[in-house]
């Protein structure tokens, strides 16, 4: 059964390899051409899933050959573990909804000269990352990685007439390939211990010890973490989102962003021995700060996009909250308290790729629907777009976190490794955890502000641009899509315990921990794996909570008297979107309280002819301090500007030094072998 | 592992039956709050039934809706009902056991009411008016300030009772004897403090407000009227009471009923309309004694009570 899984990768690849080719050669029929790239991308991710499946069932990984090049010896391995397989179901539950999204959305939204390049684009990456995910050995884990960053700075500068679209994608690649060469260098230190290339030999744990373990740590986490938009490294992310195309920012938050999450699970967390105990800190502390800066980023941010390329930073610190809890958790040697954490973070991984891609995939819809990205220019879209609308809410709910819906669900179990991560460790770094878990309530709380704002202040009330009000419903084909991922965000909300079930194998595989079982509970329920100290079935309380929202209905409705339609009372004078509460005042208060991290400036200008108190125009400006930009990436960019201007004297354009270098190299390099023989 | 279908039944109709009983008396807690205010100002107040005539008066109206509204401003009072009635359901009140304690604890009594909420404030965004819209804003401001501290305050009963479970909490203290310890009346100060933010009193809100521009929840649902309201005005209630008996939980569960004997229920009946009276004496006690403080001033106050929950957890455990 499991030689099926093979067949699947290979076929994968062609089909892919297949796609690309065809895309290209039919580039003249743009509507062919279009239906061929993202049919080509709906099989080859389906085929990838279904293998993905099999290996989840089966509970063992499959090791194989994908190419070979007898002449030059090169070989590309693949190997699908459990760990891979769960990055890829996630990634094939959201790949092909938005292939399918995109039917409709590259119709309407990318220019019929760049549909070719898109639509292949749109394969490379979704290739590359599939094949990061079941990668065998580091030539082709660092090929796809290439290939990968590549085809996403292609893809976010589809527009690259405008300014802003370059400088997203040249930031991207620039901060990827610092990533990328922190990770050579991390696989080289390894390979050179191991003599190896293939991954599991290089990741068994044992190669290296003391400082130089410490040291390839680092490396790895950094590179990475950029891939995983953990803050410090994130500046990337609200770059990139919201310059690139919609279904691309869905991909990128959902997919993207989980290939940096498993190589920090496969390297870092499990693949260079036990972790040592600053390592967990450290991921707790880096994990909790991107969280709360990320939300908090996310709540003042008046582009739809650019919030949710914060709030994905959010998620991507609870993702990284619950694998530092892991790692301590390992440090420590408590097994079950591991694998509770690992669970919790792997539940965050499925999850957010599931409500974050719809949240994306309404954002493009609005977005066609209205031609702008800005929540203040949006309004009363309910009315015009009444199932993205419908959707969107679903994925509101979910990201707040509350339950009955997905979000809940691994925000719970983060919660239970928390405080059972604090009743079993010792010392004084047990006080570490109820500081996590006040600071992931406070996360949760601030994200269901964050999210009452985005769709209070796009889909309700009044237009406030004639944009707003003459924006129209996006075709079925962009709607089902985001219908399937609301569905899911409700049905994994309600059963847990399937998902739980999925993941036992995959913990069961990962060393140090131990299967799930005792985490679900039945297909409904989660329990914690200690005592009776806490359980969950959403499903007995959404039969309650529904059965009384229904008591409530019939309790207003038992007058039976019709409803009289008032207009608003608009304070005396007429009510216009000009008197609605705006996105920036919604966050107002918020901005007022956490001041010392936004450090806003503020700049008020009335202009008056006659009297100061009488002005004919006033200019707002407000800003908030673009921290990390300026206080570590600003020094760190003039300080390699600065060597690489000292550097230029080398670089002086005459061939003759150029010359005298080569020749002083040989010498030196004579002398060095001379000396060494 | 999931429970039966006649056990299912009799939990359901258990918690259906409290639900039906917190919610008769909670309109009573509002008005005997306000008539004692009342009596420290030398006033009269308000008959004690008062609270009753205005649901009965509310419900019998027409319900009046803005013209701009959606389904939105619909469904958000019935959800914000629905929320505050069931999170009843999983808080013991007179015996020792939730009525859906299998459906879960703390951690989803806290996201339910965080539902409840979310659905209000989306709402109040629906009518265009800018009052719905500072309403929200504030409301989802304090809340958000107030759910650290909430969570921590509770983690630490449940971790010093070794359950998240607001039943299995109640009867592990019960179990080891009720006992007390100096961090309980930290913990319990930090608590109180959330209660009176997520209530809506003074000092972080005024419910007896008429000045749109100082309100904070009434602002929030100032559009609503008629029957939609009668829902808004009745399912905050039931959600104070249910604060309230949650701290009687957590901090003096002494003679809650560990059986379905009738003497043991009436003893757990008087006993917890005792305990919830002297906790609303409390309240008025701060509302009487306090001036409400400016909005921007309210994080100090919520971070005086999340510094209680971490000495709390500091002193017990360390």
């Amino acid at each position: 059964m499991l030689q099926l899984v093979g067949v699947g990768v290979q076929a994968a690849v062609v089909i892919r390899l297949v796609t690309i080719a065809a895309t290209l050669v039919l580039a003249r029929w743009v509507r062919t051409c279009r239906y061929v790239a993202l049919g080509g991308s709906i099989l080859a991710s389906a085929v990838t899933v279904s293998a993905a499946i099999q290996v989840l069932v089966a509970g063992r990984s499959l090791d194989g050959v994908l190419f070979r090049h007898a002449t030059s010896g090169i070989v590309l391995s693949y190997s699908v573990t459990p760990l891979s397989a769960w990055f890829l179901m996630v990634f094939g539950l959201i790949a092909v909804p938005v292939a399918v999204y995109s039917v409709g959305y590259f119709a309407h939204s990318i220019a019929p000269s760049r549909m070719a390049a898109v639509g292949s684009g749109f394969n490379v990456m979704l290739g590359s990352v599939e094949l990061v995910f079941v990668a065998g050995d580091v030539i082709t884990f660092l090929l796809a990685w290439e290939l990968m960053t590549l085809a996403t700075a292609a893809l976010v500068a589809t527009e690259h007439e405008e300014r802003a679209s370059r400088r997203a994608g040249y930031l991207y690649l620039v901060m990827s390939h610092v990533g990328t060469g922190c990770l050579v260098a991390g696989f080289l230190t390894l390979a050179a211990a191991s003599g190896s290339l293939s991954l599991s030999a290089l990741l068994a744990g044992h190669l290296v010890s003391g400082v130089t373990r410490d040291g390839v740590f680092v490396l790895f986490f950094v590179g990475f973490g950029v891939k995983a938009g953990v803050i410090p490294f994130h500046v990337w992310l609200p770059e990139a989102h919201p310059a690139a195309p919609s279904s691309i920012s869905a991909l990128m938050s959902a997919v993207l962003i989980t290939a940096g999450i498993y190589g920090l699970f496969r390297v870092c967390a499990f693949g260079l021995g036990i972790p040592a105990v600053s390592w967990g800190l450290t991921f707790m502390g880096l994990g909790t700060l991107s969280a709360i800066l990320g939300v908090l980023y996310a709540l003042t941010q008046s582009d739809l996009k650019r919030l949710l390329a914060y709030s994905t930073i959010e998620n991507a610190g609870i993702i990284v909250l619950g694998l530092g809890a892991a790692m301590l958790a390992l440090a420590y040697g408590r097994t079950e308290l591991a694998t509770l954490a690992a669970a919790a973070s792997l539940a965050h991984v499925l999850n957010h790729a599931v409500f974050k891609g719809l949240l994306f995939l309404g954002a493009g819809s609005v977005v066609m629907g209205t031609g702008t990205r800005q929540l203040e220019q949006y309004g009363g879209l309910l009315r015009r777009m009444p199932w993205t609308g419908l959707f969107f809410l679903v994925g509101a709910m979910a990201i707040a976190g509350l339950p009955l819906l997905n979000g809940f669900v691994s925000e719970w179990l983060t919660f239970q490794a928390l405080l059972l991560g604090f009743s079993s460790t010792p010392g004084f770094i047990r006080l570490n955890y109820p500081l996590s878990a006040a600071m992931l309530a406070l996360t949760s709380a601030l994200a269901a502000a964050c999210f009452v704002k985005v769709f209070g202040i796009s889909f309700l009330a009044l237009p406030r641009s004639t944009a707003a009000a003459d924006a129209h419903e996006a075709p079925p084909v962009m709607l089902a899509p985001q219908a399937l991922l609301a569905a899911l965000c409700i049905g994994l909300g309600l059963f847990p315990g399937v998902m739980l079930r999925a993941l036992s194998g995959v913990l069961a595989s990962l060393p140090g921990l131990q299967p799930a079982d005792r985490l679900g509970w039945g297909s409904a329920g989660m329990m914690s794996p200690v005592g009776s100290f806490d359980h969950v079935v959403p499903a007995i309380f959404g039969v309650a909570l529904m059965g009384a929202v229904v008591a409530a209905g019939v309790l207003a409705a038992r007058t039976g008297l019709a409803i009289r339609r008032v207009p608003t009372w608009g304070c005396g004078g007429e009510l216009s979107a000009r008197t609605e509460y705006t996105a920036t005042a919604f966050s107002k208060p918020l901005m007022m309280i956490f001041r010392a991290v936004y450090r806003p400036t503020r700049q008020v200008e009335a202009l008056a002819e006659v009297s100061p108190y009488f002005p004919h125009e006033v200019r707002y400006r407000s800003e908030i301090e673009p921290t990390f930009e300026r206080y570590v990436y600003g020094p760190l960019l003039r300080g390699v500007l600065r060597v690489a201007n000292g550097m230029k004297v080398l670089q002086a354009g005459s061939l003759h030094t150029y010359l005298a270098y080569v020749l002083a190299l040989v010498v030196l390099l004579l002398l060095w072998l001379g000396g060494t023989a | 592992m999931i429970p039966m279908i006649p056990d299912a039944l009799r939990a359901f109709s258990f918690a259906m039956l409290q639900a039906a009983g917190l919610l008769a008396l909670a309109p009573l807690l509002k008005t005997a709050i306000k008539k004692m205010k009342a009596r420290l100002q030398n006033r009269q107040g308000p008959p004690l039934l008062q609270g009753y005539y205005d649901l009965a008066k509310l419900l019998r109206k027409e319900p009046v809706r803005s013209e701009t509204a959606s389904w939105v401003f619909v469904a958000g009072p019935r959800v914000y009902f629905g929320a505050a009635v069931a999170a009843t359901t999983l808080v013991p009140v007179l015996v020792a056991a939730a009525p859906l304690e299998a459906a879960g604890g703390i951690l989803l009594l806290v996201g339910t009411l965080a539902l409840g909420r979310f659905a209000l404030a989306t709402a109040a965004l629906d009518t265009g008016s800018a009052f719905g819209g500072m309403g929200a804003s504030r409301d989802m401001t304090i809340a958000a300030l107030a759910e650290p501290a909430l969570l921590l305050g509770l983690f630490t009963s449940a971790l010093a009772a070794g359950s998240l479970n607001v039943g299995g909490l109640v009867r592990s203290v019960l179990q080891h004897g009720v006992t007390f310890h100096p961090s309980d009346l930290l913990a319990f100060a930090g608590l109180f403090i959330i209660v009176i933010a997520e209530t809506g009193r003074i000092p972080v809100d005024n419910p007896a407000t008429h000045l749109e521009l100082t309100m904070i929840h009434e602002a929030m649902v100032l559009e609503y009227a008629g029957p939609d309201l009668a829902l808004v005005e009745w399912a905050s209630a039931v959600k104070e009471l249910l604060y309230l008996t949650l701290l009687v939980d957590l901090f003096m569960p002494a003679g809650i009923a560990t059986s379905a004997a009738p003497v043991a229920i009436a003893v757990a009946l008087a006993a917890w309309a005792v305990k919830v009276f002297l906790l609303a004496i409390a309240v008025t006690l701060t509302e009487s004694t306090n001036a409400k403080l400016r909005l921007f001033r309210v994080p100090e106050l919520v971070s005086i009570s999340l510094g209680l929950a971490f000495l709390a957890l500091a002193i017990r455990f360390l």
